[in-house]
């Protein structure tokens, strides 16, 4: 099973980090959200994989590590804030600057006429 | 008796969950891959109360009631999306 | 050991001394600035009896002692040798510079950034420890640019002490990797310690790096060849700087460093190698670029090069008593030389002029200067009855007994024999050209004697020189026996300071050199004549050129590296993390650890199969943009599946509702972007980009790999056993979030609303273009509010909110909790936004969101603070079981008033974020809708 997991996450480890490098900013926050994913399962991780074992207090034999759960816990809800401030600032760049690239100037591609600012009206 | 419908349901939930996948994959349209994302959700509940029952464990139950009432505000989301592009206006 | 600690810091203090008394008049300043230094002197001199007799003082303060960084001196016969030196002559100095500056000059600053010197210095001499001996060793570069830049009118000023400030800076860096090496190599950065274990050090396969790097810092110092030609070029400064540092002390500080080093480095082939094929190189090429010399003080500075050249020879030669005869040259040394710059520059400060081709018979004007002059030029040629002449005989006795070129060692003693006949012939230039060889031509000015008692420190010089020439054991045979002690870090070996070895092959070099360098001073027209057909080349130039070459392939390397892509940028710290990684996993021996792993279900395979294959999908459909959304969906969904299968069902909750958080913004956000991305990554950057990614997936998985297949040991025990009688609650990762680390929550939820603050001013007066109809070109639907959505969420609400309450309220004892709470109820509120529309919420929910996150913050801290009231530390928690009819026992807990103030400013943050993110579009809509 831990072989299985470890390979879960370096797959989504490396998915994450292949969107990240990308030029479009939607395409960076999908990664940075895979990538938060698998960082939240390799904290998780850290505290070793246990079945029927919730650190709940007189409901199973053995408990598994509570710390990792907590701290966890808390990465998610902030890389939830994170995430939102990413996607915002994607937008707010938008507008501001009229594309979408994370770089703020589209690269220069001849005959591509896709790359108009306002996208696909 | 119960390990052995435990087992029986715990195959017919991974087949459903392939299905859902090759439905997700598949497409056509993004309303079939939106429905295939829900009946996910659905297995999904049905993989959780499975679970509980085998660990003998009510505490997974929540997850399940969560779910079943998240997954029908993500669904109806991309729903409203497809509609209106828009979702709060 | 108290007043060893004063020592270089009395000097310290005295920096301020010349500030303070600049405005009183220039003999006044000079005064009071030669009180703390005169001070330190006679201190050091207090210690002279008991290092006479062998022993040694050391003074530790301990800053950090667990990387070996602490305050050490230490005050040996070495130590002492230098610090005399350099109070000694810093004493000349400051009398010397009283008379030399014109009153344009602020003699109040010069003096403080002198005294900072002498302090840099002392510490460089006294240090008892590597990094602090680095440290002082970097003042000393900064310091002596200060001086030799002083008067930063001149161009040649500025870029002498720039060049001095390059050349011996960058040394330092090299010094200091010798040391940091040096250090680890012998496990403590105490010098004593280094000095000790020298046999260690040698035998380390470190030894030929640590070698290298800690000559280079020592040459650059001490101007040695090829680094000579920043000497000089700083003759630019004011002449009192060039007799202090380019004497006695800051191009001394190289030689110093070999000497400490010593006993730790020397008595190798390599060693012996540089060190004595650099000196001699040196000492060759300094002797035969003074001759040519037409400037008074570059002269001089090269003969300087030569005579450090003469030294570093001595110290590589491997032999106890060429260190002994390096040490008694550097004596003398910076004795005679610091008299002929001092001569140098009266003559420079009284005729307004340092050319030789124009000074000519000076004797008639200034007799006196001359003759002080002649008498310090005759020590430096070596001639005898001069202290010259002592540590040149010594000198040449040592190579004499050189082997170590096996059969060509003969050409040891012949180019010393030859160095020596250039230095008696540019000594010679120096007293004929100047002082005789005709009449003056065209001075600015009609030279006469200097004020009486600017000459009094060149007069103390001389007889010195005289003194310890005609009784050397008398006048240096204590302090010579002492500092070679301490060089050797054991007895030195025997040796004679006579004047009359009786006749040997020593004394016929020395009058080989003498009768020949007096030759070549009368044949010295046909030398120049030679020497004219080369090419001028001017070190400065080529140092220019080199610097500005550098500058620009630095200015071309930043262009390259940061051309102001984001995209770019990433993937360097990506790449660089990989490279970081990687290398520390090498070192692991097996990826697998000791632990048993739990074997593999269908169910397991099957959701990680699942998780694969989306998320691969996400990345291959990552340009469709709404496909690509669901396939996330699924990579959460499988993501709490697996938290709640491996024992998490908090992190299962958590996730789940997240998810939904997130997939809802990403669509809101998704209306405002292009729903396709373009293609326009080039097939090499996938692949490259690929690569990276792959390479670091599969570092994490097999970090995670080998950290899961160990055991664990860990600290969790105690919140385990003490979440029920501490906490009082059985849900342990609630208890630790509200209760063992609430603090680190606080600090989270506040976080979380200045995220949320923070995206709040992103929104504000956002203008955003909105599609009029979807990515298929199909127009939206004219149905804002479906009916059957918004009877469905209505009667979502109230289930949602007592969800929410049960999951909040049993989130001590089971799995929920606040955060996850207040996730549900904002998930909850969304749906009526979605389904009702912005203006119908309104006229509902009439608070403020950011009100809500403050006081969420508020109440937290507050639930805080109120254990305070109680004589509790901060948040420590109180709670207790109460008893209620219908209900029955209940417990109550301070905690979750905590767990309330999170769960506001979870539902806070969370609504600001997303329905000000709905709302922003409520007003623009309409107008777009009417263009269609």
């Amino acid at each position: 099973m831990e072989g299985m997991y470890a390979l879960c996450v370096g797959l989504l480890t490396a998915c994450g980090i292949f969107l990240a490098l990308r030029g479009r900013s939607f395409s960076v926050v999908i990664g940075l959200t895979l990538l938060s994913y698998a960082v939240n399962l390799f904290l998780f991780a850290s505290g070793r994989l246990r079945l029927n074992s919730a650190a709940v207090l007189g409901e199973s034999q053995q408990y598994s590590d509570p710390l990792p759960q907590a701290l966890v816990l808390t990465a998610i809800v902030i890389g939830f804030a994170m995430t939102a401030f990413v996607v915002i600032l994607a937008m707010r760049a938008r507008a501001d600057l009229g594309n979408d690239h994370v770089d703020g100037t589209l690269p220069k591609q001849p005959g591509d006429t896709e790359q108009k600012n306002g996208g696909n009206a | 008796m119960l390990n052995i419908t435990i087992i029986a349901v715990a195959i017919c939930i991974c087949i459903a969950l392939i299905l859902n996948l090759w439905r997700l994959l598949k497409g056509p349209t993004i309303s079939d891959r939106i429905l295939a994302l829900d009946t996910m959700y659905i297995n999904a509940i049905a993989l959780i109360l499975l679970y509980g029952i085998h660990a003998r464990s009510s505490l997974y139950f929540e997850a399940a009631v969560l779910i079943a009432m998240l997954g029908f505000v993500s669904t109806a989301a991309l729903c409203k999306y497809l509609l209106r592009g828009d979702i709060i206006e | 050991m108290n007043s060893l600690i004063w020592l270089p810091f009395l000097p310290l203090l005295g920096t301020l001394v010349p500030l303070l008394s600049a405005h009183l008049s220039r003999t006044a300043c000079a005064f009071l600035t030669a009180a703390l230094p005169a001070l330190t002197l006679l201190l050091v001199l207090s210690h002279a009896g008991d290092i006479f007799q062998g022993e040694r003082f050391h003074a530790v303060i301990p800053w950090i002692p667990a990387i070996g960084l602490d305050l050490a001196f230490r005050l040996d016969g070495l130590a002492m040798l230098f610090a005399i030196l350099i109070l000694g002559i810093g004493l000349l100095v400051i009398l010397y510079a009283r008379y030399y500056l014109s009153a344009k000059d602020s003699i109040g600053k010069f003096y403080a950034y002198l005294i900072l010197f002498m302090f840099a210095m002392l510490g460089v001499v006294l240090s008892d420890n590597l990094i602090q001996l680095w440290f002082f060793w970097e003042l000393t570069s900064i310091s002596s640019f200060l001086l030799i830049s002083f008067w930063g009118h001149k161009t040649e000023a500025r870029k002498g002490a720039r060049m001095a400030l390059t050349v011996t800076g960058a040394g330092g860096l090299a010094l200091l990797a010798g040391l940091l090496i040096l250090g680890n190599t012998v496990g403590s950065f105490s010098l004593q310690d280094v000095l000790d274990n020298g046999d260690l050090i040698k035998a380390s396969a470190n030894y030929p790096i640590i070698v290298v790097l800690v000559l280079l810092g020592a040459f650059t110092k001490s101007a040695q060849f090829p680094f000579h030609f920043w000497l000089p070029n700083a003759m630019a400064a004011p002449t009192p700087v060039s007799a202090y540092l380019h004497s006695a002390t800051m191009v001394k500080a190289g030689i110093f460093l070999m000497a400490r080093f010593y006993p730790a480095l020397a008595d190798t082939n390599l060693w012996f190698l540089i060190v004595s094929l650099t000196g001699l190189i040196t000492f060759l090429v300094g002797a035969y670029i003074a001759l040519f010399q037409h400037d008074l003080k570059g002269l001089l500075a090269n003969s300087t090069i030569s005579h450090l050249g003469l030294i570093t020879l001595l110290l590589g030669m491997g032999t106890d008593l060429a260190a002994v005869a390096a040490i008694f040259h550097i004596i003398n040394h910076a004795i005679f030389k610091a008299s002929l710059f001092m001569a140098a520059g009266i003559i420079d400060h009284e005729s307004g002029s340092r050319d030789m081709r124009n000074l000519n018979g000076l004797w008639k004007y200034m007799p006196y200067t001359a003759t002080l002059a002649m008498v310090a030029s005759a020590s430096m040629a070596g001639v005898p009855l001069m202290n010259g002449f002592l540590s040149k005989e010594m000198f040449f006795t040592e190579t004499l007994h050189q082997a170590s070129l096996g059969s060509l060692s003969w050409f040891i003693p012949v180019l010393a024999t030859l160095g020596g006949v250039f230095a008696v012939a540019y000594s010679m230039r120096f007293i004929h050209d100047v002082f005789f060889n005709g009449e003056p031509i065209n001075l600015p000015k009609t030279p006469h004697e200097p004020p009486r008692y600017m000459r009094v420190p060149v007069e103390i010089l001389v007889a010195i020189c005289l003194f310890v020439g005609i009784f050397p054991s008398l006048a240096v045979g204590d302090l010579l026996f002492a500092a070679a002690n301490a060089t050797l870090n054991g007895p030195a070996p025997d040796y004679s300071l006579a004047i009359w070895h009786g006749f040997n092959l020593p004394l016929v070099m020395s009058i080989i050199a003498l009768i020949g360098g007096l030759l070549m001073y009368k044949n010295r027209a046909h030398l120049f004549k030679f020497q004219a057909q080369f090419p001028a080349s001017d070190p400065k130039l080529v140092f220019e050129s080199a610097i500005q070459w550098l500058t620009r392939q630095s200015q071309a390397l930043i262009a390259w590296a940061e051309n102001g892509s984001l995209q770019r940028y990433v993937f360097f710290v990506l790449a660089f993390a990989v490279v970081m990684t990687a290398s520390s996993l090498l070192k692991l021996n097996t990826t697998a650890g000791q632990r048993p792993e739990i074997p593999l279900d269908a169910l397991s395979i099957t959701c990680a199969v699942l998780l694969c294959i989306s998320a691969l999908a996400t990345v291959i459909w990552h340009r469709k943009r709404v496909v690509a959304l669901i396939t996330l969906s699924v990579v959460g969904l499988i993501v709490s599946l697996a938290f709640a299968k491996f024992s998490a069902p908090d992190l299962a909750l958590t996730q789940l509702s997240v998810e939904v958080v997130t997939v809802i913004l990403l669509i809101l956000a998704l209306f405002f972007l292009p729903q396709k991305t373009p293609k326009e990554s080039s097939p090499r950057r996938i692949v490259r980009d690929l690569s990276l990614a792959s390479l670091f997936g599969g570092i994490v998985g097999t970090i995670s790999y080998a950290l899961m297949t160990r055991p664990l040991d860990s600290i969790s025990t105690f919140f385990t056993e003490n979440s029920k009688t501490g906490g009082g609650g059985t849900n342990v990762v609630n208890v630790i979030l509200v209760d063992f680390r609430g603090f680190d929550t606080l600090g989270e939820i506040t976080v979380l609303g200045i995220a949320a603050l923070g995206i709040y001013k992103l929104i504000a007066r956002m203008r955003l273009f909105m599609p009029s109809a979807d990515g298929n070109g199909l127009a939206w639907s004219e149905d804002r509010h479906p009916m059957l959505l918004k009877v469905i969420s209505q009667s979502l609400l109230p289930l949602a909110l007592l969800v929410s309450a049960y999951i909040f309220l049993r989130g001590h004892n089971m799995p929920g909790g606040g955060f996850i709470a207040g996730l549900v109820t904002s998930v909850a509120i969304i749906q009526q936004y979605i389904a009702h529309g912005v203006e119908w919420i309104k006229t509902r929910i009439k608070f403020d969101y950011q009100i809500m996150i403050g006081s969420g913050i508020g109440i937290a801290t507050l639930s805080g603070l109120g254990s305070w009231v109680f004589g509790h530390t901060f948040l420590s928690s109180w709670f207790d079981y109460f008893y209620l009819p219908v209900i029955g026992k209940f417990e109550l807990a301070s905690a979750m008033i905590f767990d309330l103030g999170v769960f506001l400013t979870v539902v806070g943050a969370t609504m600001l974020i997303l329905a000000n993110l709905g709302q922003l579009t409520t007003s623009e809509r309409p107008t777009q809708q009417e263009h269609e």
